[in-house]
């Protein structure tokens, strides 16, 4: 009787694993078909101008911001309808002086201070006193480690030209690809994320996620769903959710390149990627019965919905199948179990924030033209099962906060250090 | 006549792929061809459409079958032995194993058969990466 609750147990999980599989192979299939047709540059409208409010939420990143500043300065967009606003939540560095710096020289460019009582609260409270401040009929985000091409706002405000599009997203490119293996591995993290996946789900009509940064939204819905959720760790996942609740679709453009300061060290990897998956987890428990409710969404839109939700649980059921699994054999499973011990290891070669499988990351960075790195796939491997002790400690904090009603939301930010300086060419 | 070459060397291709299927049926077992024939779906739906000719991306998806043919014969034999010197206790710890050791040349060989394709024309870069 046990094994065969086991059986089934570990016969639904796979089933899991091989839905993601399928879901990623449509997706690299479509963008490999896309590729082929659509060749060149996408045309800007030069006709559609809103103005433009860009936050930049910043708390102590002296060694980036003015970097940020600078490539703001020289935005192609017209800076009469350009509003960018610095939100320093509390640093302790020089980030306000450097923010003021800039203020002075170009008007466009505000600071919005928030001394130790009003800030420090966490980004999506940042967020939402700056969107208070905020005067553009667009709203775009931008962390202050990025970099964005200078015609990115075009690209990005093009899109709002459709009345049902309620939010947009761009690609980030990361900067210091060249550092170290951890830097190499978080580009092939976010090649296959968004080169692929973000790139099929727009394209299939699905869920494409806005990711709190190289993106934004157009003010009135941002308003009309109440700005930004404060007790969200993943305050931009949940709002892609709310969006498409609200009868509104997130577009993704592929185009509109910022570059960024990935993570350089395994420990820093970890408190962002547990930040990651536990306001993940958080957004799941919260918008799955309204996904599933819904009668904005459509079935694809549901299907897909779900399967992004519930993204960050997969290298935790990995694990559990993996134990399942391995007890099966011991005690001698069926031929059908050993048949799907098979999918178990090709879950393993996957990225963990899109579950991304090895064919797809490949396909993604062949695509941009990034031969070299190729060659690191077969260390996912270890990345994978680094992100299942990081995915498994995600949860059991969650559940424990959950219990002693502790809030889940707070400023664990990444530390950045200015190393990608040295790779801006200009 | 360089037309008919390049259909040779493409038959030449397929019929060593087919054998390399055929041997790993016969010889080790189905999960070896099962392993060969996910290689081979993956790399015909998938990398095929990228560029470089037909037969570069044949003759790299033949030396991945015979890659694959080779890594499960030594595996094979890697189990015949465990199991000889450390009785059948080691066919559960080859059961768990076999598919993550299997899966060791398929993606080493996915993402070195894209690695050696010719390179798409590459966008152009704002920064130094």
């Amino acid at each position: 009787m046990i094994i065969e609750t086991l059986e089934v147990i570990f016969l639904f999980l796979t089933a899991f694993m091989i839905a993601y599989l399928v879901r990623h192979y449509v997706f690299t299939l479509t963008v490999l078909r896309r590729n082929k047709k659509v060749r060149g540059k996408v045309t800007v409208d030069a006709k559609y101008e809103p103005t433009v409010s860009i936050l930049i939420p910043a708390r102590d990143e002296e060694k980036v911001i003015g970097r940020l500043l600078q490539r703001m300065t020289k935005l192609t967009y017209p800076h009469n309808k350009l509003q960018v606003l610095t939100i320093d939540d509390a640093s302790s560095d020089s980030t306000r002086q450097i923010a003021e710096e800039y203020s002075k020289r170009h008007p466009f460019i505000e600071v919005l201070h928030r001394d130790k009582k009003t800030g420090g609260k966490g980004k999506a409270s940042a967020m939402n006193s700056g969107l208070a401040r905020s005067t553009g009929e667009i709203v775009l985000c931008f962390d202050a480690d990025y970099y964005p091409q200078r015609d990115i706002v075009e690209k990005l405000v093009k899109e709002f030209n459709d009345p049902v599009v309620g939010a947009v997203q761009g690609r980030p490119v990361v900067l210091n690809e060249a550092k170290n293996v951890v830097t190499r591995l978080v580009t092939l993290e976010r090649i296959g994320g968004y080169r692929i996946d973000q790139e099929a789900r727009d394209n299939l009509g699905l869920i494409p996620q806005f990711g709190g940064t190289v993106g934004g939204f157009r003010r009135s819905i941002l308003e009309k769903l109440g700005g930004f959720d404060e007790s969200m760790l993943t305050e931009d996942t949940d709002l892609t959710f709310q969006v498409y609740l609200a009868g509104f679709k997130v577009r993704y453009v592929g185009d509109a390149e910022c570059y960024e300061e990935a993570v350089d060290n395994w420990k820093a990897y970890w408190r962002q990627r547990h930040r990651w998956a536990r306001g993940h987890m958080q957004v799941c428990f919260k918008h799955t019965p309204r996904v599933l409710r819904s009668k904005k969404l459509n079935a694809k839109e549901k299907i897909d919905g779900l399967l992004l939700l519930h993204v960050y649980f997969m290298p935790v059921l990995t694990l559990v199948s993996f134990f399942v699994g391995v007890t099966l054999i011991l005690f001698g499973s069926s031929q059908l179990v050993n048949a799907f011990w098979f999918f178990v290891p090709v879950s393993f070669y996957s990225l963990v924030g899109n579950f991304a499988p090895f064919f797809e990351i490949g396909i993604g960075a062949y695509l941009d033209g990034r031969t070299r790195i190729q060659w690191l796939i077969p260390l996912l491997l270890f990345v994978y099962s680094y992100n299942i002790l990081i995915c498994t400690k995600a949860l059991l904090d969650l559940f424990v906060a959950k219990m002693l009603r502790k809030s889940q939301s707070d400023w664990a930010k990444t530390q950045h250090r200015g190393n990608g300086n040295s790779y801006i060419g200009n | 006549m360089k037309f008919k070459s390049n259909r040779l060397v493409t038959g030449l291709f397929l019929e060593a792929i087919g054998l390399c299927l055929m041997l790993s049926f016969i010889f080790i077992n189905i999960a070896a061809t099962a392993t060969l024939l996910i290689f081979n779906l993956f790399f015909l739906s998938l990398i095929i459409q990228l560029n470089g000719t037909l037969n570069i991306k044949l003759g790299i998806l033949t030396l991945g079958n015979i890659t694959g043919l080779f890594w499960n014969v030594v595996l094979h034999h890697f189990a015949i032995a465990g199991v000889t010197f450390f009785g059948e206790p080691f066919n559960v710890f080859y059961a768990v194993s076999y598919p993550f050791l299997n899966f060791m040349w398929v993606v080493s060989f996915w993402s070195m058969s894209l690695a050696v394709l010719p390179k798409p024309k590459s966008m152009k870069a704002e920064v130094k990466t």
